[in-house]
């Protein structure tokens, strides 16, 4: 392996919180290649499998372009395989496009949507496997896409880096629900590059035993009027440790913008942990910027109020921290998809105060 | 119904109740009269389960069973109801679900068969409309947004849809204006019932010219220092409760 392609270390200031190499061992990812697969493929979906020779052009314009992270070069570098896919020019896609994750190793996956494309992503990250998925999505002018991304509890190592670009007034929802993993990180390097870009992000963890869950942020207000909110929600039980990591940067030039951030986290345990780091960088003018985290334990006074019209504990617990949760699961678009990120919480939570 | 003897009970290693004796029968409403820090709503935190009110001294008997021996939500089930001073806000619990939340917790504990939503949504609606609690109250979230009047309204419908056997009503008229309070005590009158008892905990005899109770106890630093019949309320008003203590010394 040479220099260039070494994995962070914590002394790294963004792996602080993830400590890669000691998770993973001296096996690292290894060399072999993860798999990545959709479901039915809805109709005006077009896929490459990146195996095949002949990449045709939107791929080679697209494949491997995106600013990545010192992980997504790793497997950049690595993967064999992996797919891309395109949805053409003011192509609306009603059916959902299911795309998994799965195996171990590294992976690597490519998403165009052209001018006023519009689809709905689900994404899930098999609970089997090392495994480090390198993701490129990149949105034409006024191109939508909802992505909504569910990594269910793993004992394994599990990294993603989502690389996205934004042409003029595209617009990106997306929604990670993370159960956690031996460590689990998922990374969002967003530039919102043409004027009037918006990307909202939302998630939620519950995490319990020993388990981890970095969801790490990076969104570049690289143009005018453009837009981004986020609002991460985490529950963290026993020896849990949930990070959110997020910077906002509003580039020389980018007025006009508007970016908000929440991060919140509810301690269920005294041994389980949360790192909340939001940051502001800001190098324009005219921006309206805010950001906050906090920590905190269930309320006390809701507790009582509820045990007191008689709700159990265990319920009333339950149903202060669905409420917790609850804003930052509205925020996913599509009923089913919300339906089955419901439930992943409705699990988790059991496994929590269990 | 009620039995408390000689109950003491502390809050932060402070005692604040020293001694106090009530006993409330079935069918009465009895009022706890007293001014500010003198226990009032550590009675009533006491009586529903509140953790942190440490009993020193004393029992509680309810329907013959030790009561301080009960987790507030076996006390709700077995018909013990605090109308809160305070009713918190819970963002993200909507307030009908809250209501069929505890209703159906309540009918399980008691091995009643649970509610469907339907039968639920019906029963509340009719109790709701005689306390002019709005439809719009009932889709949001819980106490968010409500004003003073419109929270203490909701108490009420709460103490409407239990049917508890105990109610407690901690300051229910703090805050409230005329036609609030008016409102609020047509409510609890209609629920005045021989199989219930109600203990109406107040600092302002206002209250108790529209819920006129059956006997008023005086509390002051801890303890009963006087009873009477309503008429005690009239004194109280004409003299103060500083004259009413001392004479009580």
């Amino acid at each position: 392996m040479t220099a260039a392609l070494a994995l962070p270390t914590r002394r790294v200031e963004e792996w602080k919180y993830s400590d890669l190499a000691r998770a993973l061992g001296d096996a690292g990812f290894g060399e072999t290649s993860a798999r990545v697969s959709v479901g039915a493929l809805p109709a005006g979906v077009e896929i490459f499998d990146l195996d095949e020779p002949n990449r045709p052009a939107w791929v080679k314009a697209h494949y491997g372009k995106l600013r990545g992270n010192a992980v997504s070069a790793v497997s950049l570098a690595k993967a064999r395989g992996g797919i891309a896919l395109r949805v053409s020019k003011g192509a609306c896609i009603a059916d959902i496009l299911r795309l998994d994750f799965a195996g171990e190793g590294h992976v690597r996956a490519l998403l165009v949507l052209e001018e006023g494309a519009a689809l709905t992503l689900s994404e899930r990250f098999d609970i089997a496997g090392t495994r480090n998925a390198g993701f490129e999505i990149v949105l034409g002018a006024n191109a939508q896409l909802n992505h909504v991304r569910l990594s269910p509890v793993s004992d394994a190592v599990q990294v993603e880096e989502i690389s996205l670009t934004l042409a003029r007034d595209a617009v990106y929802c997306a929604h990670f629900a993370n159960f956690g993993a031996k460590l689990s990180r998922v990374e969002l390097a967003i530039t919102l590059d043409g004027e009037g870009a918006q990307a909202h992000l939302s998630g939620v963890s519950v995490l319990s035993g020993d388990s981890h869950a970095d969801v790490t942020t990076q969104v570049i207000h690289a143009a005018g009027r453009t837009q981004s909110t986020q609002l991460f929600k985490k529950v963290a039980g026993g020896k849990a440790q949930a990070v959110y990591q997020g910077k906002v940067t509003v580039a020389h030039g980018a007025n006009g913008s508007d970016s908000r951030q929440t991060a919140k986290a509810l301690l269920l345990s005294s041994r389980a942990e949360a790192d909340l780091k939001p940051e502001l960088e800001i190098f324009a003018d005219d921006v309206k910027c805010a950001h906050g985290a906090a920590v905190g334990d269930l309320d006390a006074d809701s507790l009582f109020y509820l045990r007191a019209r008689g709700i159990p504990e265990r319920e009333a617990r339950h149903l202060l921290i669905h409420a917790f949760l609850e804003d930052a699961l509205t925020d996913i678009a599509n009923t089913d998809l919300r339906e089955t990120v419901r439930g992943a919480v409705s699990s988790a939570l059991n496994e929590v105060s269990a | 119904m009620l039995d408390i003897k000689n109950l003491h009970v502390a809050v932060g290693g402070k005692d604040i109740l020293k001694g106090l004796n009530l006993k409330v029968d079935a069918g009465q409403v009895h009022a706890i009269m007293g001014p500010n820090g003198s226990g009032k709503s550590t009675l009533s935190y006491v009586l529903a389960g509140r953790a942190g009110y440490e009993i020193t001294q004393g029992s509680i008997s309810y329907n013959g069973e030790d009561l301080a021996a009960l987790p507030p939500e076996e006390r709700a089930a077995k018909g013990v109801f605090l109308a809160m001073q305070y009713p918190v806000e819970i963002p993200g619990v909507t307030t009908m679900m809250f209501l069929k939340s505890a209703l159906n917790a309540q009918r399980r504990s008691r091995g009643e068969s649970e509610m469907d939503a339907i039968g639920i949504l019906k029963t509340v609606r009719k109790k709701a409309a005689a306390l002019n609690v709005s439809e719009d109250m009932l889709k949001r979230a819980l106490n968010v947004g409500f004003s003073g009047g419109e929270k203490k309204r909701l108490e009420i419908l709460q103490m409407a849809l239990f049917e508890p056997r105990l109610a407690i009503l901690d300051e229910t008229d703090s805050g409230l204006d005329i036609d609030a309070l008016r409102l609020v005590a047509e409510g609890v009158n209609g629920l005045r019932a021989p199989e219930r008892a109600m203990l109406v905990i107040t600092h302002y005899q206002r209250l108790l010219d529209y819920i006129v109770p059956d006997r008023i106890h005086v509390l002051a630093n801890g303890r009963i220092v006087a009873e009477g019949g309503k008429e005690l309320a009239l004194e109280l008003e004409a003299k103060g409760y500083e004259q009413i203590v001392r004479d009580a010394a």
